[in-house]
Order: C-alpha cells, then structure tokens, then sequence
C-alpha cells in the first residue's frame, strides 16, 4: 500500500525546534504577538549586555572610560541627581511646552492653508515654492537666524518650531485633501453641495476668535518669560490690540474658504482628516527632536539644555539618561495619539501606518 | 417556477426601432451634436463622444428606463457625466446639453449619480450617507434622519441593525443599496447609473435589479443605465441607445418591452432571451468595427 510507504519514509513527528526553524525561514511569515515583544526584548537585552561588556573592569581597566561611555549601573543610579538636582520634569515640561507652542502655530496656520491649497490647484502652485524651500532648507542653519530675529527666549524657540515644520504640515496636509478620490467629491456635487456664504463667515469668525485669542495671549504669555525682545516686539509695537487683530484677521481669512463650501467642511476636510492627523503625528516627533537644536544655545532649561550642561560640566551619566527618557517621551507620545486616533477615526480599519 | 413560455397576456420581449419623438413634447434631456475632445488642439487630443443626437421626452408620473450599451471605451460615461454637469466631461467641446430644456451649468441634486464603485462616506454611518443630500440642504437633523431611516428600510436594509453601521462594515451589494437609498432620498427626476451592478456577484445583481424596478416606479424618473450585461440592459430598459466604438455616438435606438415581471423569471423566458442574442450580435458587429479600426489606425 502507497499510504503506509509515504508514512513510513517521512519523519515520525517534526520537532517544535525544527518546525519554528521552518517557519522563521519562511518569507513573510507573521510571527504570534509574544514572540515578537520576546524578539524586541532580546535586542535590548543584547544592547544592554554589549554596554556592560565594553563598560566593565577587566584586572582594573576598561575598555571605554567612564568619562565617555559610564556602565549601567552608573547611568541608572545618576537618575536621582538628574531629577532633584537638574529638575529633570521642569526640563521636560520646558522642552514639551516649546514643542507644543510651536506646533500649535504650524497647525494653526498650516493645516487651513493646506486644505485650501489641496482644494485649489491655484493656491497651491502659488505655495509650492515656499514648502519647496521649507523642506529643502538645512533646519539647524535656521537656529542662528531666529535668534537674530527674535532672540534668545522662549519666542525664538517657539518661533524655530514653527519655521521649522509649517512646510512639511503644509505639504502633508495638501496631499492628504488632494488625495481623496474624486468620486466623492462627484457624489457631493450631485447630492446637492453647494457654497454657503452665510453659514461659512459665521463658522469662520469663530475660529477668527480663537485665533485671536490665541495670537494675543499666548505671544503676551511668551513675551513675559522672555528677557530679550527681537523683532516680534517691535513688528507689532509689542501691542496686545495689535497681535489680537491680527489673529482674528489671519483666522478669518484661513477658514472661510473651508467653511463656506460645503464640500470641504462635509466631504474633503473629514475624509483627510486622518491622514492630516497621522502626518501630525510623524512630525511631531520630528519636532522634539528639533528642539534640542535650539535648547543647547541659552537656554536656563530643557532637556537639550541639560544635555549641553552635562556634556560641560558633568556628569556625562546624565546625557544617557536624558537620550533614554527623550526617547520614552516620544514614543509615549506617539502611542498617544495612536490611541486618540483610533478613538476619533473608528470608520479606520486600521489606524496604523 | 419559471416557465419557458410567456404566459397569457404577458407581451413577449420584443426590439424595435425607436420612432422619433413627436413634435411639440417637453423634453426631459436633449442632446444636440454634442462632440467630447480632450486636450484640444494638442498631440493628445482625444475625442471621446461625437456628434451625439437624442431626445428624452418628458413623461410625467410614469418616467423611462433608458439603457445605455457599447464597446467598452466608447464614452457612455461622458454623455452620463455631462448630463450630470461632473468635470472633467463636462462641458462638452461643441453642442448642446439641455436638461428640462435648460442647458446644464453644473451637478445639483436634481440629478442623482450611482457609481459602480458605491463611493459611500467611509466616515459617515449608514443613516448619515443616506442623509448627506438633506443635510447640505438644511433639512433639520430629525427630519433627515427619519427619512433616512425610511429609505434604507426601503432599500431593503435593516434601519436599526445596519444605519449605525460604517460602509466598509458592509457588504458589496448592501453598499450600493445604500448608495441607491443615498441617491433616492433626494427625489431626483433623473438618475444616472454608471454600471451600477458591475461590482457585484450574479445573484445579489438580479435582486438589485428587482429592487431598482421597484423603486423606480414608486420615483416616476427618468433613469439613464450604463452597463456591459446585455441581459440586464434589456431587462430595465424601456428604450436602448447602442453606441458606434470610439469616438462613440449613437448607433442604434430600441424600443425594448419594459420589465414588468421579476428578473429571474422574465430573463428565463425565451423571447427574452432571443431579444438578448439579438442585441449581442449588434454588440458584437461593432466590437469587430473596433477591432478593424484600431487595426487601421495603428501603423502611424
């Protein structure tokens, strides 16, 4: 019988060894949720291993000096040092809040601005220098020439921020709006719709209000904090009025466009909203790393700040700490908006990517 | 059960030419020499329609199916499109498109649009799609979503199970029912379906089929139908425009007896289904004119 002689040739029973070999050689093959963590665990347990191997005493040398790479253990037991002494969280909150001004900025005035060059050609050909050269430019070179601009405080960082991602929001955010298929937009139009004025500046001067709020205050808060005043003090006469009127004069003039058809506020804004919000995402972190750049240059706080004063004055301990908890921040972060993004899109099978 | 043979009094399934339309009649679309060119005056210039010619009498409360066939290619797409006044179809290059003898200025939501590909708001739920039309018309929130719940009920969806529902929990077939629903709500006097039914499997097509007979009746519109299943166009249609292959313009009108029974027992008649034959053999003398032509225009 030909069953009995295939049973007989082929192996009794594969090993659990030889078939997890099998599979890990195969192209493609997913790996089960554990071992994937068991894997990621393993390089940091590798990494770790390595460090303390080129760290350790061996007849009482090291391969690396304390002074360049410290052991493990010495990294980990600066942390107290690092929090009370360096205050570590008010560093952190400094260097996050700098962050978030900034980007606050690049959202405000690149997300409206995108939608609209997204939804017309004309806006956007007229922009497509300006995020050409955004993109392009050497981000670091900008750091002196915001401190020319607008000093050594918190505007100038806060300020670098912006410049230096409003053209990437800008670019994300038009292709997201371009990339919505035009067979809804076809379904809106044929569904009846239309522009509406009315409706349109009324929305649109309650987003002015914000704006002026926002453009009045916050610079006013900023300002307070900064010793140094550079050209945004005297571009707007440091007058309180004068950054409100602007507020309310840009904000009108970003969402009426997208408020006052109801084809961007019904169909494209909400069907590029989670791309939009994604690219957010990938450059905020960009963003935090950016910061350092302007926090290694007089600063009084920030992680970057620390960074540069361990690097002077020691213990170097604490720039390893600092790049290990910059990194934790910035993936909690990320994660974050991960969570909000799947709360706020849940039409998204997968809000992954 | 169905049966071979027509039963009594049932009119069999017949094809004759169209006879022009008597004089004087309101006109619900009126195309006169309307010619498509893309990238005019340009080495890519292409013209996609030419010379199209026909008139849609108005009939009130009783509407026509008007089924639309072709080579594939052939821009019966665009006459759809530009009856719905959608860029980039629209405008036409020369001629003239009226619509309740009006020329067309754009889309509006006196004409509805059922795509192939659903197109359904992938962030809107089922009630939500189906309301889209009444919301950008100001229609109060309640008011919209009661009648959006009447009409995905209409379509032959579950109002409560399915209109919390996003699309892409639904189906193939239940997305374009509420497409369809979507499109409905809003009473349009035309609607224009770009093949519909393409995406979806025999059995769900011919329910759908049943269902848009049904619908239509209760809507006394007018339907403009694009589709590549011959079987189907004779089905639904009233009347036939068999388009010429690229550039297209129309061949053959027919005057098709209408459907007046369900799809699965009237397309196993067989007068039905010699009427089908009768049509795939016009189809097939111009697939072959397509074939003779791109030959001829090849060696440039």
């Amino acid at each position: 019988m030909p069953e009995t002689e295939i049973a007989k040739t082929t192996p009794s029973k594969p090993s659990v060894w030889s078939n997890w070999l099998g599979r890990a050689r195969t192209i493609r093959d997913v790996p089960p949720q554990l071992e994937s963590w068991m894997f990621g665990l393993a390089f940091m347990g590798l990494a770790l291993v390595v460090w303390y191997l080129v760290t350790a005493e061996w007849n009482g040398e090291r391969f690396m000096p304390r002074y360049k790479l410290p052991s493990p253990g010495e990294t980990f037991a600066s942390f107290p040092s690092l929090w009370f002494d360096r205050a570590l969280s008010l560093s952190a909150i400094a260097s996050l809040a700098r962050v978030l001004g900034g980007f606050m900025l690049t959202a405000a005035i690149g997300i409206p601005l995108g939608i609209i060059a997204g939804c017309y050609l004309r806006v956007n050909a007229f922009l497509k220098p300006l995020s050409v050269f955004g993109r392009s430019v050497p981000i670091a070179a900008l750091v002196p020439l915001t401190m020319i601009w607008f000093g050594l405080g918190e505007v100038q960082k806060v300020m670098f921020i912006f410049i230096a991602t409003v053209a990437y929001v800008l670019f994300d955010t038009t292709n997201a709006v371009q990339a919505v298929p035009d067979r809804f937009l076809d379904t809106g139009y044929t569904l009846g719709a239309h522009r509406t004025r009315a409706k349109g500046a009324r929305r649109a001067t309650f987003f002015a209000l914000i704006y002026a709020l926002i453009f009045s205050f916050g610079l006013f808060a900023l300002d307070d904090q900064s010793e140094s005043h550079g050209l945004l003090r005297g571009m707007a006469g440091s007058s309180f009025w004068l950054h409100a009127l602007f507020g309310l004069t840009l904000g009108f003039l970003l969402w009426y466009p997208i408020q006052s058809h109801q084809l961007l506020r019904k169909v494209l804004l909400p069907l590029a909203l989670p791309d939009i919000i994604n690219n957010l995402r990938l450059v905020f972190g960009v963003a935090f790393g950016y910061i350092m750049l302007a926090e290694v240059i007089d600063a009084k706080r920030g992680l970057g700040f620390i960074i540069i004063q361990s690097q002077r004055v020691g213990p170097r301990e604490h720039i390893y700490l600092c790049l290990i908890i910059i990194t934790l921040l910035a993936y909690g972060i990320d994660q974050g908006i991960r969570v909000l993004q799947r709360k706020f899109f849940p039409y998204l099978k997968n809000a992954e990517s | 059960m169905p049966s071979p043979e027509p039963s009594a009094g049932m009119p069999p399934c017949v094809l004759e030419d169209m006879p022009p339309p008597p004089a004087g009649m309101p006109l619900i679309v009126d195309f006169e020499n309307v010619t498509k060119t893309y990238d005019a005056g340009t080495p890519r210039a292409f013209t996609s329609i030419t010379d199209i010619n026909f008139k849609v009498e108005d009939r009130p409360k009783i509407g026509e199916f008007v089924g639309v066939l072709g080579p594939s290619g052939c821009g019966k797409s665009t006459v759809l499109r530009l009856i719905a006044g959608l860029a980039p179809h629209f405008p036409q290059t020369m001629g003239k498109v009226f619509v309740n003898e009006q020329p067309v200025q754009g889309p509006g939501p006196d004409r509805g649009f059922v795509f192939q590909d659903y197109s359904n708001f992938p962030n809107r739920t089922v009630i939500d799609n189906v309301a889209f039309g009444l919301e950008c018309a100001h229609v109060e929130e309640k008011e919209r979503k009661a009648k959006a719940m009447e009409w995905i009920q209409k379509v032959g969806l579950d109002a409560k199970r399915d209109g919390l529902k996003y699309p892409h929990q639904l189906s193939g077939g239940m997305n374009q029912r509420v497409a369809i629903a979507r499109t409905l709500i809003m009473q349009p006097k035309i609607i224009l379906m770009d093949e519909p039914f393409g995406a979806l499997d025999p059995t769900t097509r011919q329910s759908m089929q049943d269902l848009l007979v049904s619908l239509w009746r209760e809507l006394e519109a007018t339907v403009f139908f694009v589709t590549h299943d011959i079987a189907e166009a004779v089905y639904l249609s009233d009347r036939m425009y068999i388009f010429s292959p690229s550039p297209g313009t129309i061949r053959h009108q027919l005057k098709i007896t209408p459907a007046d029974r369900p799809a699965r027992q009237m397309q196993a008649e067989r007068s039905f289904q010699e009427s089908v034959l009768a049509v795939r053999d016009i189809l097939e003398k111009l697939e072959l004119e397509k074939a003779a032509l791109a030959a001829k225009g090849s060696p440039k």
